[in-house]
């Protein structure tokens, strides 16, 4: 009879934690799913509530953030979108107080953020931040030189500079093509880690490498 | 029928606890819907988002007490802690967040620049690339309205207010000798370069309790809290040549630089007017160092400058046969210690101290003056955040002044020597009712050691925003400001000067354009008077001054119109008399023109790499003294015009060529009139026109940046 119960117990236990993983990990998908069906708000506001949630984790704090920014790129309003920017500021600190200080992954998103914020007006923003999104980079591509998503951005943020001043960004190309090898090479670290990049890659060789 | 529901609810998904719904609408103040909030159970994944209608839905199987969340752009988070099964039809009204980026701002009187505020006039690169300008960023604050265009003279002078009435702020620390040395009718610049600060508040009146002794104006400069990195800059221009260098550490950050200016050269190309003969051009050399730290709690910042200035110049005089031998020797030294600190519970902490000495020699013919001006600067202040809505601010402050001068002349020696001590306290709320009222009201209280003078000086500021676009701001503020070295030395009982000034502002925000439209009324009273040709010891001097400035100043700033061109128009009318100094009556004084304009362009021309500007101003005629006829200041100069144009070349990321000419059009401008004292045989006054030293001021200049990155450039210091 004890046996049975101990029995019992441990499979309760493995199912009680299987469905604990699962909690997150089908949260984690629906926002996906929502965010692959446009419900852009619908997936920040679940990502975010995940977050909250989970209390230590910046994986879906990143997804919240990440959504923001990519969205403001199309936004008109001026204060709207400086709104928005604010807001997915706050949501990459609370991801960076979750991670570990090189964590590049956020590294790349602030640089994003910041990518943004000129965007919002460059004469205001862009002599400010350049220098403070090259630093960004530099200081990425030396913690991962490896990282895909290290090499794809600093070469797409190079080649704008390089074409703002009238010079080749074909001077790039050659690290956006390593960009491809590492993309099919990266090993995410754990499930939901940040994967993308790699059609932008070859959207970017296909416009400015002449392939 | 027991055992049916059972079956139903543990076949419909097998789960053990029943879901309940959780429900309700969101609205904001005015019962519109809000779309897209995000409404949970704290805590846990349960959630959704606010439908169109402003309604949610969700089911939980949490049960008991729950906090439902609420949060959206804009509003205040929304918290409440309840029974799950409470949770239904419920209606929520969310609280506007005041302190979003579109709530209003209380900005009668004040120019914000540099920073990155919607409602910022002037841009970080603008105090550094405007035609015209030179680096000075006192330069670029005169295209603004409310300033006059006192050409020989450089320093800003603010609706009818003479240049001494506007004082200036480094990290809210007293700067003691913020313009460079210079002789009678040359100009001088802003001492401090631009390269150290990344937000300008200029306020043209009606600024806060926590500054005093400034009767028009203050202008507040911050230094940057921390440098992007590390870098070494370059410089080598037409006049000098500089190196500057930051490093940054993990915490901390050290700025450096140092400047080398000589005039010599320049002049041997292109040669001054006859008036401005120097016998030694202008020379200057001066460094400056900043240092910052990081702590868990605060920023402390440590800013230490010195220069030193000399050269020698014969003027004409109109009294005497030979020109004027005149040469001076600056000596100065600046330092500023501030710490910014958050104590915890909405509390913050901010001592600081600045020090100051000023060593001045000058050799007029053969006499002499030796002077040494020792000041400082001590600050505490408090503050205490209660909510978004409400909080307040406190401070104390000393500030101490020693002089002391020795003139020879002939051998003769007589010494002056005056010290004087201010201490001040002030106490000011910010009360903000809603996102689109809100207010500011304090006192500030000061005590005159040397005349044992205490005043109350009142301010209260509102704005009130009608719609998503425009908004309304009014101030009225006592101001007060103890007399001039000047007078003091010679009669140390004089009271405080007074100012009282109200303010109408209207301010109108589209994206692509900015409109400013400000009217004011300003009263003088208590103001100096004497009655000698020069104050001194034989002058009665006395508070029995007083007048009037009251005028409309309009600004309008856009970059939409046409793609790369970015543009700011200023007018200013401004109508004011005073009875101050020796005049005889109230008079509109000198340095007072009735109307001013400036134009700025800024054109950005991509297959060039380039920027280029023109700067456009206009001042009508200033009044001036003319002795042989009836009345007082009752002729007025012709107008003055000046069109300055520059090109700021991008050679690659690192390296930018830079030129720049001030009055292209060589417009002969005059900025008054000099007469002799006595009229010669003939009976007439022999007169003379004083005029800039030069018609046009060229200027060349090569900016290398060495960077890790090889992306950044001094554009930004330019």
């Amino acid at each position: 009879m004890k046996k049975i119960t101990f029995c019992c117990l441990s499979f309760l236990l493995i199912i009680l934690q299987a469905t604990a993983q699962t909690k997150y990990e089908s949260g984690m998908e629906k926002a996906f799913g929502l965010w692959q069906n446009e419900q852009t708000t619908e997936a920040a506001n679940l990502f975010e509530r995940i977050a909250v949630a989970e209390k230590n984790k910046w994986i879906p704090y990143y997804y919240a953030a990440q959504i923001k920014i990519v969205e403001s790129f199309d936004m008109a309003d001026p204060v709207k979108k400086e709104q928005q920017l604010v807001q997915a500021q706050s949501l990459l600190d609370a991801a960076r107080a979750n991670a570990a200080r090189n964590n590049v992954e956020l590294m790349v998103l602030q640089a994003l953020l910041h990518t943004a914020y000129i965007t919002l007006e460059p004469s205001v923003y862009g002599m400010k931040l350049s220098p403070v999104i090259s630093n960004i980079y530099e200081e990425a591509a030396k913690i991962a030189p490896d990282n895909p998503r290290v090499v794809l951005s600093k070469a797409e943020w190079n080649m704008g500079a390089a074409k703002f001043f009238g010079k080749d960004p074909g001077e790039y190309c050659d690290d956006l093509k390593s960009s491809l090898k590492l993309f099919s090479d990266f090993t995410p670290e754990e499930k939901f880690w940040p994967e993308w990049g790699e059609d932008r890659a070859k959207q970017l060789i296909k416009a400015n490498c002449g392939e | 029928m027991k055992t049916f529901l059972l079956l139903l609810i543990f076949s419909s998904g097998g789960y053990l606890f029943a879901q309940q719904t959780v429900s309700g609408r969101i609205t904001d103040g005015h019962n519109n819907p809000v779309y897209g909030a995000n409404v949970y159970l704290l805590n846990t994944y349960d959630g959704t988002t606010s439908a169109e209608d402003g309604s949610f839905w969700f089911q939980t199987s949490e049960t008991g007490l729950q906090s439902l969340v609420l949060s959206f752009i804009s509003f205040e988070k929304f918290e409440k802690t309840l029974e799950v099964s409470a949770m239904q039809d419920m209606h929520i009204v969310l609280k506007e967040d005041v302190s979003a980026l579109d709530a209003v701002v209380l900005n009668a009187g004040t120019f914000s620049a540099g920073d990155n505020s919607r409602v910022s006039v002037l841009k970080p690169l603008d105090v550094v690339t405007t035609a015209g300008v030179a680096g000075d960023f006192i330069a670029a604050l005169q295209t603004l309205p409310g300033t006059q265009t006192v050409g020989e003279d450089g320093r800003l002078f603010v609706r009818g207010g003479t240049a001494e009435e506007t004082q200036i702020f480094i990290d809210g620390l007293r700067v003691f000798q913020p313009y460079t040395a210079s002789a009678n009718n040359l100009p001088s610049r802003g001492r401090y370069s631009p390269f150290l600060f990344d937000g300008i508040t200029f306020s043209t009146g009606g600024y806060s309790a926590e500054y005093g002794q400034a009767l028009s104006s203050v202008l507040l400069l911050n230094t940057i809290n921390e440098p992007d990195q590390t870098e070494t800059n370059i410089s080598l221009m037409s006049v000098g040549a500089g190196l500057g260098h930051t490093q940054k550490w993990q915490k901390s950050s050290l700025s450096i630089n140092a400047n080398y200016i000589n005039l010599a050269p320049y002049q041997e190309l292109v040669p001054n007017n006859e008036n401005a003969n120097f016998q030694k051009p202008y020379e200057n050399l001066g460094g400056e160092a900043v240092f910052r730290r990081q702590f868990a709690n605060g920023l402390l910042k440590v800013y230490t400058a010195y220069d030193h200035t000399n050269f020698e110049i014969l003027q004409p005089d109109i009294n005497l046969q030979r020109p004027v031998d005149f040469k001076l020797n600056n000596d100065n030294f600046y330092g500023n210690t501030s710490y910014k600190g958050r104590l915890g519970n909405g509390w913050s902490i901010e001592p600081g101290m600045s020090i100051s000495r000023a060593l001045n020699t000058f050799n007029i013919d053969e006499s002499r003056v030796n002077s040494k001006e020792d000041a400082a600067h001590l600050k505490l202040k408090a503050g205490k955040r209660f909510d978004n809505h409400f909080k307040l601010n406190y401070g104390a402050e000393i500030i101490f002044q020693e002089y002391s001068e020795d003139f020879t002349e002939e051998e003769a020696l007589s010494k002056l020597n005056y010290q004087n001590t201010i201490f001040a306290a002030y106490s000011e709320a910010d009360i903000i009712f809603t996102k689109n009222f809100a207010l500011k009201a304090g006192a500030r209280t000061s005590y005159m050691a040397l005349n044992e003078e205490v005043k109350l000086a009142p301010r209260i500021s509102l704005a009130y925003k009608l719609n998503a676009a425009g908004q309304f701001s009014f101030a009225y503020g006592e101001f007060f400001q103890q007399p001039q070295n000047l007078y003091l030395k010679y009669d140390e009982q004089l009271k405080p000067e007074n100012a009282t000034h109200f303010i109408l502002n209207y301010l109108y925000t589209k994206p692509g354009y900015m409109m400013r439209a400000e009217a004011y009324y300003k009263i003088y009273d208590q103001l100096i008077k004497y009655n000698t040709k020069r104050p001194g010891y034989d002058s009665n001097f006395s508070n029995a001054g007083s007048g009037y400035a009251t005028g409309l100043d309009l600004f309008f700033r856009g970059n939409k119109s046409i793609e790369n061109l970015e543009y700011w128009f200023s007018y200013s009318y401004i109508d004011s008399k005073r009875d101050f100094k020796n005049y005889p009556a109230k008079a509109t004084p000198d340095f007072v023109a009735k109307q001013s304009a400036s134009l700025v362009t800024k054109y950005w021309i991509e297959d060039w790499q380039s920027q280029m500007g023109f700067t456009y101003n206009f001042s009508s005629g200033r009044p001036y003294e003319n002795p042989k006829t009836t009345g007082f200041m009752n002729e007025k100069t012709r107008n003055y015009h000046n069109l300055s144009f520059n090109w700021a070349y991008l050679i690659d990321q690192q390296k930018i060529l830079y030129f720049s000419v001030s009055n292209i059009t060589g417009s002969k401008n005059i900025f008054g009139y000099e007469y002799a004292d006595a009229p010669a045989i003939d009976g007439k006054f022999a007169e003379r026109a004083i005029t800039p030293a030069a018609d046009r001021f060229f200027f060349v200049g090569f900016f290398w940046t060495i960077s890790s990155d090889k992306h950044s450039n001094q554009l930004e210091n330019l």
